[in-house]
């Protein structure tokens, strides 16, 4: 049966698959958007999905757009010469095959969260560390984050890798978004922006639905700092209170022909269309670990009743 | 050992130069194939055919090609050979689709290329007697004993693109004309008929592979990134001295120019073979070979994937032999083959 697919595949569908890509399609899918109404389960997020249609009547699933915000590190990176569709995919089944396993929950930059390592060197072999995410990054099966905490007066910051399998769980304590996407300021902020407490317990959602936005403003200490963050536009620090040579310098060096510049935006990002393609194809799988993960808290709270 | 040490050594006292003079007046790169070679690609411009024509172009080339039925491996009239340490197997063509991170059961990384196997057919099978008597084959078999050659083609493409010599090359075993060619030299044990197919099964965990391929091209480059020189100091008064060379010459030993010396030039787009390369894991439904380290070569270029030289890491059992072929009563192989020093991601995390 294999060796008849495989030469199938190599002889056969040779001839289609090229003839494919050159013949104009007769019926070119349109897919029509159709108004899904989400409702609340029990106040538990759901996260719809829309099933829209194409001219020939099958459903054809579309991800919600919040994915590529929630999943970011399944997108690849935008740069094309290293760019294959094929492995892509295939990257994205491990990363399937790892969250299956262990619970990556939502997070954004800003939120506190604890991780759980395996640790050779630790006293019960597993480390466990409380702190802000302060960036993240990477795509595939190299995506990570960095957290955050000033421990005994000394700030500390731990790279994550997201997909390595010796993290036995990360969980989020506070979810929430801040003014900006890279909190890399903290380190030149006063140290109370930065301390959590390492037994925080993980605080309750208001709102499911929405993910808060925090917009406190934080105060840098003084001068030297270890960026120049009167450059950077950003919203989360208070006023920095610098001699105004520096922001004319800051003008001097700004570019701000760059928000209009289409292709650059166009190159650092991936198109809507793939991006759908993309979410779609995982959405079904994440949704189940989803559903199979609630079940299973179900079952813990029953049996502790 | 120590005597060829003793001798560099005292080389050294009499030279004080230490240059790549061997190779140096080789010529590295050419941008037109071997003058052996037929013409491949179509030289004349789109020709201004109407639609129903280009149909008719279409479907007589599918007649061609499309009713031929697929061969069983069982069809195929392959001698059963014994596979013994000398023998050499073919080689298999594949494109570097990229770099994937992987970890091993203590929670260390590795880096993995990921290794696309195309759509290899034999075409052609060249004897040794035959092939020792060919242009490559003479330099080759100069002093030792002739192999044979085996002529495999990767990446069926529309024989419109290319030459009616060149789909000649193709036409007496039935094949659609492929975009890449490769020889592999073999044993005559490993022989195989054309129209075989290769796959990634060809190939066993944990073995160990020499890839070749062509490394990046960087064009045209300076000295400092093409040989690593240090250039000059950035300040201090440096005058237009930060990326160059310095002296190139004594003035007293022999008076000129060594050849080789080491200047700006064309870097990169050279033949390279990473060799030793372990195979950790192998999708048999992609086709995928996934490989412990990095192949030369920018991601999405085609390489040759070989069985390992080296002599300790070489073959003690025998691999797939001649070539893997699906077995018979229809039995599907294991999709996803792991090495055993690798973390399977379905697997619970490492506790270490």
């Amino acid at each position: 049966m294999l060796r008849r697919a495989v030469l199938q595949t190599f002889r056969q569908g040779l001839a289609q698959s090229f003839f494919k890509r050159n013949a104009v399609s007769l019926s070119e899918t349109t897919v029509t958007h159709q108004t899904v109404e989400t409702s609340d389960e029990g106040g538990e997020k759901f996260v719809s999905t829309q099933k829209t249609g194409d001219e020939s009547g099958n459903t054809v699933i579309v991800a919600p757009p919040e994915f590529r915000f929630m999943y970011p590190e399944f997108l690849p990176d935008p740069a094309m010469e290293t760019r294959n569709r094929l492995k892509e995919k295939l990257e994205r089944m491990d990363m399937l095959q790892r969250r299956s396993v262990i619970e990556i929950p939502e997070f954004y930059t800003g939120s506190v969260m604890a991780v759980t390592v395996s640790d050779a060197n630790s006293p019960n072999k597993f480390a466990r560390f409380v702190g802000i995410c302060i960036q993240r990054g990477g795509s595939g099966l190299r995506a990570w984050f960095i957290l955050r905490n000033v421990v005994e007066k000394q700030g500390v910051e731990i790279l994550y890798e997201m997909y390595c399998p010796l993290i036995q769980k990360i969980e989020v304590l506070r979810l929430e978004r801040r003014l900006d996407e890279s909190l890399l300021y903290l380190r030149d902020a006063l140290p109370e922006y930065s301390t959590f407490p390492l037994d925080m317990e993980p605080e309750r959602r208001l709102n499911n639905l929405v993910v808060p936005i925090n917009p406190l403003k934080v105060k840098l200490r003084p001068r030297p700092w270890l960026e120049r963050w009167e450059r950077q536009n950003l919203q989360g620090v208070e006023d920095l209170n610098l001699p105004q040579r520096f922001y004319d310098k800051a003008e001097k060096v700004a570019k701000p022909w760059e928000k209009y510049d289409l292709m650059l935006h166009y190159r650092k990002t991936i198109p809507a269309e793939e991006q759908e393609k993309i979410f779609a194809e995982v959405q079904s799988q994440l949704q189940q670990q989803e559903l199979k993960r609630k079940m299973r808290r179900r079952r813990g709270s029953d049996n502790e009743q | 050992m120590v005597f060829h040490k003793r001798r560099w050594l005292v080389r050294r006292l009499f030279f004080n130069h230490e240059q790549i003079r061997t190779m140096s007046r080789v010529k590295r790169r050419t941008t037109h194939p071997p003058y052996w070679h037929v013409l491949k690609n179509n030289q004349r411009d789109d020709e201004k055919i109407s639609s129903d024509n280009l149909c008719f172009v279409r479907e007589v080339i599918q007649d061609k090609y499309k009713n031929k039925s697929p061969i069983k491996g069982s069809d195929l009239d392959i001698e059963k050979t014994v596979w013994d340490p000398k023998t050499k197997r073919s080689g298999v063509i594949a494109r570097n689709i990229g770099v994937q991170h992987m970890w091993e059961k203590d929670g260390k990384k590795v880096i993995c290329t990921v290794l696309h196997v195309l759509d290899n057919h034999v075409v052609r099978y060249v004897p040794p007697e035959e092939y020792a008597k060919s242009v490559i084959g003479t330099k080759m078999f100069k002093n030792r004993k002739p192999l044979g050659c085996l002529v495999v083609g990767a990446e069926a493409a529309n024989p419109d693109r290319f030459t009616r010599q060149y789909c000649s090359l193709f036409d007496e075993v039935g094949l659609l004309p492929k975009k890449r060619l490769a020889r592999f030299i073999v044993t005559p044990n490993a022989a195989l008929p054309p129209c075989t197919p290769l796959t990634a099964g060809h190939f066993v965990i944990g073995q160990a592979v020499d890839v070749y391929g062509k490394t990046i091209d960087y064009g045209f480059q300076g000295v400092v990134k093409r040989w690593g020189f240090k250039g000059g100091p950035a300040s201090h008064g440096a005058t237009k001295f930060h990326r160059r060379g310095g002296t190139i010459g004594t003035g007293r030993d022999k008076a000129r120019v060594w050849p080789g010396q080491k200047m700006p030039g064309h870097m990169g787009s050279e033949r390279r073979f990473n060799r030793g390369l372990k195979i950790v894991r192998i999708n048999m439904k992609y086709n995928i070979i996934y490989v412990k380290g990095t192949v030369p070569g920018p991601t999405n270029s085609i390489v040759q994937i070989f069985d390992t030289i080296l002599p300790r890491r070489r073959f003690t059992e025998a691999p797939p032999h001649p070539t893997y072929f699906p077995p018979e009563d229809g039995t599907l192989p294991q999709e996803d083959i792991w090495d055993s020093s690798l973390h399977v991601f379905g697997s619970p995390s490492i506790s270490v």
